[in-house]
């Protein structure tokens, strides 16, 4: 312990791959980057089509609330239908 | 020193009280905190012992680093064999009460034996003094904390109590501090009501000297920055635990209906922003606030809006609120879950136990297995408020004979009501799960159906294991202290390289339990923040204790080598499904309806999953039936146990 470096734990280099002023998509097996614009209720992924309502905890700092839910009910309808679902 | 706090050792049978210190040695293999719990649990109590009898030990602990300069260290540990499970008990809690116990002089109390009538512990400054408590039986959670403040005349005591539920022996009664702070699994409350012990109160002036206060200082500063940065940390500080349901319910990882539905549509109301509103609408906007010695602020302040319990003041609601309270009773109003909460702190029981036992009794009801005349009329449906907050209210208080049921426990409960009410109980070791559904999400099936105090999400859950992180970072993260070069997979739904996730998660948790650390500081639900790595510095600059990654890595492997030791002694078995690593047959038989496209459809893979336990077994130095090889127990030291030697 009495050995200083200036080596960076895992933890440490890992915070330069933070974003700010974005999200990920919700969808788990999608998790694109999504960049709202400023005040923006909700939000569309280019990626995988799910939609989803979009909460500010600061001007700067958006958050997903929650799926818009008809759509994404939609989505999930027709992909369960695919897999010879309920 | 931090390293000079003391072990009480406490019979409330005989009155008498054994003050020791803790030997450096033994530090060096357990740290504090849980793990050294667990070999004290191991040695104090013998197989087979009564959970509710004189025999059983309640072990209260702080961690190693807690009341130091160290971050967020407010973590209160309490283990017993429990009596819901009938294997290892183990619930931990934040506030300010093992701050103000290492201060009194102490980091453990083991607690044996009965008090003849109700007492409480008052520990102050090195002393300890077993007090009457006939007055305060009966009494709330923070009706007990403030009548002992106003007997002994200092407002700054803090005291763990218990309240009616764990007085009336429900097998999953918690113990709290302050108005919301639970050590909430697998029925604490409930061993100290067997011992009549109502309370134990502490107050310290002590105090703790740090081996190198400006290091120790200067380096916390960097934790902090690196903690509060985190974009996980400042959701939390806004909207408290329950952010988390914005992303599980946007992907369907919530349980719903018992064990129905992925996904609890439509609820807007029980949203976390809606849970805020109220908050800053009936307490202001400042009304997030915090744990000793931490930065986050998860804890929301509000009073309840409207009804019965209109105004009354509480703390919270944890996500575990809304879940037990909102989308597994399929009851869709805040003030319900805001009712709900408030209910279980005052009467000192398990949120997510008797909101997933409700829920559980509802599909029963539903499906014909119970009837009106086992509810006394009650028409115990999804969805209905008031027959959930009734049914809160009968549990806690053994009202009737389901509530009397239901207070037994989902196994003894299921075994009473008879039918095939047990296929229906979604619970793992005889503890109901968390209101996550994993069936999509294949480590976290396997983290549930291995954590040791059975089902749940606080031993060794790879929460990160859903933010698709690329290949190269997870093995940044999974492959410090101890190199692995085995395959890692960024899909949730993969199978392939998460029991060694599982496995580093198990070791990652049980080192911060050891500390007293909360696990918001760590890699649980942000992937940036402190670990392995980053505690040596934390460690040596408070207590002097000078520990490499790899010995801390090993000490948490002892930790959780002896809780399975623990669990093999009293019963554990791989595929029983009441006291082993199983799932209820639903993960593997009944898909996800709801949710992202990649979820629907979903289960759990029988055949995968048993890989899965063999491969994290492996990893764990265990044999095909989950029993620790004899080289195993010697490279961890752990041959001769149990050792005694405190």
């Amino acid at each position: 312990m009495t050995e200083e470096t200036n080596l960076q734990s895992t933890a440490e280099s890992l915070r330069s791959t933070r974003t700010y002023g974005k999200f990920r998509c919700h969808n788990p097996s999608c998790m694109g980057r999504l960049q709202p614009q400023a005040g923006d209720k909700q939000v569309k992924c280019p990626e995988c089509g799910m939609e989803f309502r979009v909460h500010w905890i600061r001007p700067d700092f958006p958050r997903i609330r929650g799926p818009v839910w008809d759509v994404n009910r939609k989505l999930a309808e027709e992909a369960l239908a695919k897999k010879g679902g309920a | 020193m931090p390293l000079n706090r003391k072990i009480a050792i406490i019979d409330l049978t005989t009155g008498d009280i054994d003050v020791k210190p803790i030997p450096l040695a033994v530090r060096k293999q357990y740290l504090g905190g849980r793990g050294l719990d667990a070999y004290l649990l191991y040695n104090h109590t013998e197989k087979g012992c009564d959970p509710l009898g004189p025999d059983n030990a309640l072990i209260i602990s702080g961690g190693l680093l807690t009341a130091t300069c160290a971050s967020a260290t407010a973590r209160t540990h309490i283990m017993a064999k429990s009596p819901l499970t009938g294997l290892l008990g183990s619930a931990n809690m934040g506030g300010f009460f093992a701050p103000e116990m290492a201060w009194a002089g102490f980091h453990h109390l083991v607690i044996k034996g009965k008090a003849d009538k109700p007492v409480y512990l008052f520990i102050h400054n090195g002393s300890i003094e077993i007090r009457d408590a006939a007055h305060l039986w009966g009494k709330t959670t923070t009706d007990t904390q403030w009548a002992i403040r106003a007997e002994l005349g200092d407002e700054e005591i803090k005291s763990c109590v218990i309240g009616p539920a764990g007085e009336n022996l429900v097998r999953y009664a918690n113990v709290m501090t302050g108005i919301k702070n639970s050590a909430g699994r697998t029925g604490m409350g409930c061993v100290m009501g067997s011992k009549n012990l109502k309370a134990v109160a502490v107050r310290g002036t002590m105090d703790i000297n740090i081996a190198r206060p400006a290091e120790a200082l200067e380096y916390n500063k960097q934790f902090i920055d690196q903690i509060t940065s985190a974009k996980v940390n400042q959701t939390q500080g806004t909207l408290g635990t329950p952010f988390i349901w914005g992303a599980t319910n946007s992907w369907g990882g919530l349980r719903t209906r018992n064990f129905q539905y992925n996904q609890c549509e439509y609820a807007d109301d029980i949203e976390p922003e809606r849970l805020d509103d109220i908050a800053t609408e009936t307490i202001g906007p400042h009304h997030m606030t915090g744990c000793f010695g931490c930065q986050v602020h998860c804890r929301a302040q509000y009073k309840i809006p409207s009804g019965q319990y209109a105004g009354k003041y509480d703390e919270g609601p944890e996500y575990t609120s809304q879940g037990a309270f909102g989308a597994m009773p399929d009851c869709r109003s805040a003030v319900t879950v805001l009712t709900g909460n408030h209910l279980v702190d005052q009467y000192g029981v398990d949120n997510l136990e008797i909101g997933s036992i409700i829920a559980w009794a509802m599909e029963l009801f539903e499906l014909g297995i119970l009837t009106t005349e086992q509810t006394d009329g009650l028409e115990l449906r999804f969805g209905n408020d008031e027959a959930l907050l009734e049914m809160v209210h009968r549990i806690c208080t053994r009202k009737g004979w389901l509530g009397d049921t239901l207070a037994d426990g989902g196994i003894p409960a299921a075994e009473k009501i008879g039918n095939n009410a047990f296929d229906y109980l979604i619970q793992v070791k005889g503890m109901n799960n968390l209101h996550s559904d994993e069936r999509a999400t294949p480590a976290l099936a396997l983290n549930v159906a291995t954590a040791s105090r059975g089902s749940d999400h606080l031993r060794s859950r790879p929460a990160i294991d859903l933010y698709h992180l690329p290949e190269p970072v997870l093995r940044k993260i999974y492959s410090s202290p101890i190199p692995y070069e085995g395959p890692l997979s960024s899909e949730h739904t993969d199978y392939e390289g998460k029991p060694w996730q599982v496995f580093w998660q198990e070791n990652c948790y049980m080192a911060v339990d050891c500390l007293g650390i909360c696990k918001y500081h760590t890699v649980f639900l942000g992937a940036t923040l402190p670990n392995f790595e980053d505690w040596p510095k934390v460690i040596y600059y408070n207590t002097g204790l000078e520990l490499t990654p790899e010995q801390i890595w090993e000490i948490a492997e002892r930790s959780n080598m002896v809780e399975r030791l623990f669990n093999l002694r009293e019963g554990l078995s791989r595929d029983d499904l009441k006291k082993g690593d199983m799932l209820n047959h639903r993960y593997f038989d009944e898909p996800c309806l709801r949710g992202a496209p990649g979820v629907v459809g979903r289960t759990i893979d029988r055949e995968k999953f048993s890989k899965m336990i063999d491969e994290f077994y492996a990893h764990k130095g265990l044999d095909k039936n989950g029993v620790p090889k004899p080289a195993t127990l010697k490279r961890l030291g752990l041959k001769n146990e149990p050792s005694h030697l405190l």
